[in-house]
């Protein structure tokens, strides 16, 4: 390549091609993330996600913000480090969103008709944003690590108690005592989940009953700390720009 | 878009961005996969309960068939296309074309995401629910026929093409192997052969479909190895600011774009 020829035209020209090049890049970013976080999330937190009487206190308040830092942790590596743009928590979750949204609603509902209302996915923003904005205000990884997971892993139950607390009425259901969500997952028949299959709080007689949630949501906080940590580093091995095998 | 280099003279008027190839690259999956929903959404009922009914057999069976050897005849055409057009004097490459075809890169990631998109997301979890409907009685469901493949397979002659092309045509990518960008095809890649460990289990092991079992880690693995596409892109950037870096921070200077 000569050094003397220009490969645009004008200024005008090369802004022209950056910003053609963000969005570009927005959407390969955001559908390659989509598509892996997904598998990650359905395989590693799926069957609390998708039914809305596997929403528990005890499992689905610890489970789902320990695996779902992993990506945000890894995109904010790169994504921060390089380039100072501050929403790698964010556009990692409005993505997993987004492709469990769009699968519910023509899937679970579209292909098999299980209601939106016992289907409907976590919900996980607040978190994203607590992410984002602890590491744009302090610029420290380490700082987010500690504060920022630790508010991600707090604010998942409380984020989801607006969604989810109408569903925890209680009901008489031919003389047994269920909740609304229980009541759902006996109604719509999963043919493939029977029931033992369903991982929920059922209490031991070494613990106390009342404290669940909150007690849960520490263990989550603190394990989404070492996670946090992990995927960053995690991240920045993915961010690499090495070539092998030069030639 | 294949040729090669002869002194620096290329088709100087093609424009950078050719919008009708981003169009189709959207628009080819799309409507296909569009197509495809519709069928399975009326044959999974009608001809895809019972895999040991006749209609099975026509409905489903046939499809598994067919899609297999035209993955194979398109890999092969696609990737053979690539490869034999290769740019063999990139050195003597101009700017302005170096430019249009970093593009015409941009262009084909575009379409890895979006074929990634429906592989990973749509169908995998649209088999999920599947599975919690019908017990399974084969591993050939029709969701299994379309998630794994169908769509795994499409991806993955996607990812392989965009690699291909970047490592032929551009100077940039030339260099060498790409260690994210491998990381980022042959990621996805394996998790088609890691259907056979997944298949394998569950012929003797869960009947009932938990998705958090230990059997499934695999998939999930070879998903994070997707994130690669976080050095895939500081390397596209790398290779445009190779060709408009100077200028973009000319035109930051001059106050025509904010930091």
């Amino acid at each position: 390549m000569s050094a003397l020829q220009s490969a645009v035209r004008s200024h005008a020209e090369a802004v022209k091609v950056s910003r053609t090049v963000d969005y570009i890049l927005l959407f390969v970013v955001f559908f390659v993330v989509v598509g892996s976080y997904h598998i990650h999330a359905m395989l590693t937190m799926g069957d609390w996600d998708f039914w809305v009487d596997w929403k528990d206190r005890r499992l689905w308040v610890t489970v789902v913000p320990i695996v779902l830092i992993t990506f945000p942790a890894a995109l904010q590596s790169v994504l921060w480090e390089r380039f100072r743009l501050p929403w790698g928590a964010t556009v990692a979750v409005l993505g997993l969103l987004l492709g469990e949204w769009i699968n519910r609603y023509f899937n679970f509902w579209g292909w098999t008709y299980f209601p939106i209302n016992l289907v409907f996915p976590s919900q996980i923003v607040p978190g994203a944003i607590i992410l984002d904005t602890v590491l744009l205000l302090s610029g420290s990884y380490l700082f987010t690590a500690i504060v920022g997971a630790m508010g991600w892993g707090l604010i998942f139950y409380p984020g989801n108690w607006p969604v989810i607390a109408p569903f925890h009425v209680p009901v008489e259901y031919n003389g047994m005592l269920l909740s609304v969500a229980d009541l759902q997952g006996y109604n719509y028949v999963r043919t493939g989940t029977p029931e033992y299959i369903r991982m929920v709080e059922k209490g031991t007689l070494r613990t106390f009953g009342k404290d669940v949630a909150p007690v849960s949501a520490f263990f989550s906080a603190f394990m989404s700390i070492l996670i946090y940590f992990i995927w960053h580093f995690v991240g920045r091995w993915f961010g690499s720009v090495k070539f092998i095998q030069q030639s | 878009m294949a040729a090669t280099t002869i002194g620096g003279v290329a088709a100087q008027e093609k424009p950078l961005l050719d919008i009708k190839w981003l169009t189709f690259a959207f628009a080819i999956y799309t409507v296909f996969y569009v197509w495809v929903r519709w069928y399975e959404g009326v044959y999974g009922w009608s001809a895809g309960l019972d895999s040991f009914a006749p209609e099975f057999e026509t409905y489903w069976m046939n499809f598994l068939y067919i899609e297999i050897v035209l993955e194979i005849v398109t890999a092969s055409l696609l990737w053979g296309y690539i490869w034999k057009t290769r740019d063999r004097n990139l050195a003597a490459i101009t700017p302005r074309e170096e430019l249009r075809r970093n593009f015409t890169h941009l262009i084909w990631l575009f379409a890895y995401a979006w074929a990634i998109y429906w592989g990973a997301s749509y169908f995998t979890e649209q088999d999920g629910t599947w599975h919690q409907t019908i017990v399974r009685d084969t591993d050939f469901t029709p969701s299994h026929i379309i998630e794994f493949y169908l769509s795994y397979p499409i991806y993955i002659i996607t990812g392989f093409g965009a690699f291909l092309y970047a490592k032929t045509r551009l100077p940039f990518w030339s260099q060498g192997l790409s260690l994210p960008y491998l990381i980022t095809v042959v990621g996805p890649f394996m998790i088609l052969p890691n259907v056979g460990l997944n298949e394998w289990g569950h012929t003797f092991w869960f009947m009932e479909e938990l998705f958090v079992a230990p059997l499934h880690y695999g998939f999930v693995f070879f998903g994070w190895l997707a994130l690669a596409i976080l050095g895939v892109v500081l390397q596209v950037a790398s290779s445009f600011n190779n060709l408009i870096g100077k200028q973009i921070c000319e035109a930051v200077d001059q106050g025509l774009i904010s930091k």
